[in-house]
């Protein structure tokens, strides 16, 4: 039997919140479209499919190939540096994939940086015809690939970091050559966190927006976007972004279903680190190379353009209210996570007490948040609150809500709650169950109300969980562009949607300090929790 | 009590923009810096707060009509009359006082919205590459003429200032006869249409291309040095050409303002405009964006006056027109293959 408590009706209040974008999305299928979907579907929606597809395709064999050799070369293997580079690849994380696009752009255009280099170290001469020109379909691809592929080597090197033997010894002992212990032992051992990775990749890769916009190439999220912009649609945005959704929700199947098998691959009692092999002469020179030039490409090269930006451009340094714009992002960062946290704490804390199935379930469907593409959920916002909003003023004599929930903070936090709820949720489940529930009874015996233990036992055991989850929300709100560019309010940017109004205003030159400043940011989180990050199972 | 706390503060975050009592709220597409400033000087001579939204045009269009009648938009700002032509059902009038029917030629103005500043689309050519008999009579018809094969660089079809460009020229020749120009113009292409209209400039500096269609403003910037000096000594390899000299004249376009329907702050609207339109804003505004001005007595930029000031310019084709024929022009681009 269920106890409809209070808990169970909280958490089917936040259930349905976080869902309604799904179930807008869901019912606007089955409504009617304008001519424009006709058109399109006859037209340019296979294009967009297709160039969605290739897009994937290529960034998850790149983010493969990148993350599964990064974590190879720094788990099994001792070579200069290889500690610094074990945390020092996932500085990528610091880099949205739209601001690696500006740095390609700016770097290999005609006259661009490539071009000044040329020119510096070999005097005058028209070096545009030889300089490679990496825009539209490659240059999105490159982009993606190398602010994304950290997800595969942060989960791939977990895995390896975790199991029992140094899988190199048991090859040689087998008598296999090393690369037949790559193939045959160390991927198929870490098959499930490559997969869990790469899921990630493509469910981000497929959202993306603002990188294939920049390289003009048109996707299933373009085709979101100009529908509704261009022509007023918003039922056929709604359409395709059912499509989207479809294969979003089939990755998120493929990565919950590959996370259940990862469980089976956890240390048991024995655990110690592996010992690592040190490499010579050439192969460690090879690894060095190797993880040089993928911190090289992947940080090192876009935050030098951005510096050489600000400093060849220093006259945005003045117009570009700096103070105001770190203001603006301390207020979402705080609002947001104080949201997320106390109600994910407070859901997690119901379902403990309660133990209800139901309560489970609710909470699962309400994870969904997250797969969504951050464009669709805006656009599926404004629809679904400019619906409510004139339904009731058009059956009482209320005045219209539309102001409280679209270009607001209020509204923009409800939104980044609805995206981050099943980040920041399941951060604090996966440490809430290992408080033993005995603890609880415990201290229910010696006279304890569930409020103290909740306060004093609890949360200090969920301390350095919760400082987790609010970095890993933070980093996202500060990279986040669809949902603050579409729901801010009045004189209101971030870093982000400052860079991108700029680049979309050929302004790159002035969008290098804003992305320079929420690159600091990211990056100061991402060396805090490096630690965490880098030794989590999940 | 922490809850409550909480949630007075977030409604008093949302609702802190409603508490000055003069404003004028705009959602403007064109967010040039310069523009800030601006907004600032007209605050500091008439007491009256400017809240800007800057964002991509489609997204501020579709933001204002979400929210419909609610919506606090006052202006919308942009860079293109085919935006605020096609926008037209969502405007309202009552630009039309005095001093902006005085200043502001008819063919740049509605009732609903009125241009601030013009600009022009013209032809940029590699003197080294193109002769001056070749250029002779140049007009934007005869772009598609089979001497320029592969020797002409544009930007894409779905860019603003191409559908404004072409809907003119279908306004000028009839949707039949550009539906063929545009299949010329795809032909002529020295490669597939990427970048801005800067990067058009620059291919040409850069040998890619013989020619290029690209904004007035765009070369004056780059010459400027602003961008840089490799831009500023590429700008220098390259000519501008004003087209259509002995017909109509070269295609005009403008930055413009039109007032909301429902903008709940009207009279500050109508202020603004008329300060944008006075002669220290006008000055302003020319000397950085390199425009053209859109009333008499204030001179452009010197490195436009370089350019060339005494073309002539279509005046004949009301700027209306490239709302209108906005969709004939995405459609003839796109069956040509116009990328």
């Amino acid at each position: 039997m269920t106890k409809y408590n209070i808990w169970f009706f909280g958490s089917l209040l936040i259930a349905t919140v976080v869902a309604l974008p799904i179930i807008t999305v869901f019912f606007s299928f089955f409504s009617e479209t304008s001519n424009y979907f006709q058109v399109l579907k006859n037209t340019f929606l296979f294009d967009y499919i297709l160039n969605s597809f290739l897009i994937l395709f290529f960034v998850l064999i790149i983010t493969f190939f990148l993350g599964v050799s990064c974590a190879y070369f720094v788990s099994f293997y001792e070579f200069p540096l290889s500690n610094f580079f074990s945390w020092a690849l996932i500085l990528a994380f610091a880099i949205p994939s739209y601001i690696f696009a500006f740095s390609i752009i700016a770097f290999f255009e005609n006259y661009g940086t490539a071009f000044s280099i040329l020119t510096l170290l070999f005097g005058e001469y028209n070096y545009n015809p030889i300089i490679p020109k990496l825009d539209g379909m490659i240059g999105s691809i490159i982009a993606i690939s190398f602010s994304l592929f950290p997800y595969v080597y942060v989960l791939t090197r977990s895995s390896f970091f975790f199991q029992s033997n140094n899988y190199i010894e048991v090859g040689k002992n087998l008598g296999l050559s090393e690369k037949e212990t790559f193939a045959k032992i160390i991927l198929p051992s870490a098959r499930p966190a490559i997969i869990a990775g790469l899921s990630l990749v493509a469910m981000e890769c497929l959202s993306d927006f603002g990188t294939v916009s920049f390289f003009s190439v048109s996707t299933l999220t373009t085709g979101i976007y100009n529908s509704w912009l261009s022509f007023d649609d918003l039922n056929s945005a709604n359409q395709i972004s059912f499509i989207l959704l479809l294969f979003i929700l089939i990755l998120l199947s493929i990565e919950i279903h590959s996370r259940k098998e990862a469980k089976y691959h956890q240390p048991g009692r024995g655990f110690k680190p592996i010992n690592k092999i040190k490499l010579s002469g050439k192969k460690a020179l090879f690894a060095f190379m190797f993880c040089s030039l993928v911190l090289l490409i992947s940080f090192i090269f876009p935050v030098s353009q951005m510096i050489y930006w600000s400093v060849k451009f220093p006259k945005y340094i003045q117009d570009i209210d700096i103070f105001k714009i770190n203001l603006n992002t301390l207020k979402l960062v705080c609002l947001a996570s104080l949201v997320l946290v106390s109600i994910s704490l407070l859901i997690n804390y119901g379902s403990r007490i309660s133990k209800s199935k139901i309560l489970n379930y609710l909470t699962n469907f309400s994870l969904s948040g997250y797969a969504i593409p951050g464009i669709i959920l805006a656009v599926a916002f404004i629809t679904l609150f400019s619906n409510i909003s004139d339904l009731i003023t058009n059956n009482t004599n209320l005045g219209s809500t539309k102001k409280i929930f679209i270009g607001s903070i209020f509204g923009l936090v409800l939104a980044y709650f609805i995206r981050f709820f099943s980040l920041s949720f399941n951060g604090i489940k996966s440490s809430y169950e290992k408080i033993n529930s005995s603890i609880d009874e415990s201290a229910y015996l010696l006279g304890y109300s569930k409020i103290k233990t909740f306060s004093l036992i609890h949360v200090p055991h969920l301390k350095s969980n919760i400082l987790l989850i609010i970095v890993l929300i933070s980093l996202e709100i500060i990279k986040e562009l669809p949902i603050t560019m579409i729901l801010r309010p009045f004189n209101f940017e971030t870093f982000a949607t400052q860079a991108y109004v700029y680049a979309s205003q050929d302004l790159l030159e002035a969008a290098a300090l804003p992305s320079l400043f929420l690159i600091f940011w990211s990056t100061i989180l991402i060396i805090f929790s490096s630690k965490y990050i880098l030794s989590s199972k999940n | 009590m922490k809850k409550h706390i909480i949630l007075s503060y977030l409604f008093l975050v949302a609702f802190a923009g409603s508490l000055f009592a003069s404003e004028v709220n705009i959602f403007s597409a064109r967010h040039y810096d310069s523009d800030v400033q601006l907004y600032e000087k007209f605050t500091a001579k008439t007491g009256i707060k400017v809240n800007v939204v800057s964002g991509k045009s489609g997204a501020l269009e579709k933001r204002i009509i979400e929210e419909g009648a609610d919506s606090k938009a006052d202006l919308y700002i942009t860079a293109d009359a085919g935006r605020l032509g096609a926008f037209e059902a969502n405007l309202q009038g009552g630009l039309t006082s005095a001093a902006i029917k005085s200043v502001v030629p008819s063919n740049f103005r509605t009732s609903k919205w009125t241009g601030i500043a013009k600009r022009a689309r013209i032809v940029y050519f590699a003197p080294e590459r193109v002769s001056g008999a070749e250029l002779a009579g140049l007009t934007y018809e005869s772009l598609a003429d089979p001497k320029w094969k592969g020797r002409l660089v544009i930007r894409a079809s779905n860019n603003i200032y191409n559908q404004s460009l072409v809907a003119s020229l279908i306004k000028n020749n009839g949707k039949g006869k550009v539906a063929d120009w545009s299949k010329g113009m795809v032909a002529n292409m020295a490669r597939s249409p990427k970048g801005n209209d800067r990067a058009q400039i620059l291919a040409v500096a850069a040998g890619e291309a013989d020619i290029a269609v690209a904004n007035t403003y765009y070369l004056a910037l780059m010459l400027s040095g602003k961008k840089g000096p490799e831009q500023q000594a590429a700008a220098k390899k390259v000519k501008p050409f004003f087209p259509n000299q002995d017909g109509r004249g070269t295609h005009m376009n403008i930055s413009g303002a039109g007032l909301v329907k429902g903008a709940p702050n009207k009279a500050n609207a109508i202020k603004l405009v008329e300060f944008l339109l006075s002669e220290e804003a006008q000055n302003h505004i020319v000397n950085n964006t390199f425009e053209y001005p859109m009333i008499k007595g204030v001179s452009p930029h010197p490195l436009v006056v370089n350019m060339g000031l005494d073309f002539r310019q279509d005046l004949k084709t009301k700027v209306v027109n490239y709302g209108k024929r906005q969709a004939d022009a995405l459609e003839v681009m796109t069956a040509a293959g116009w990328k």
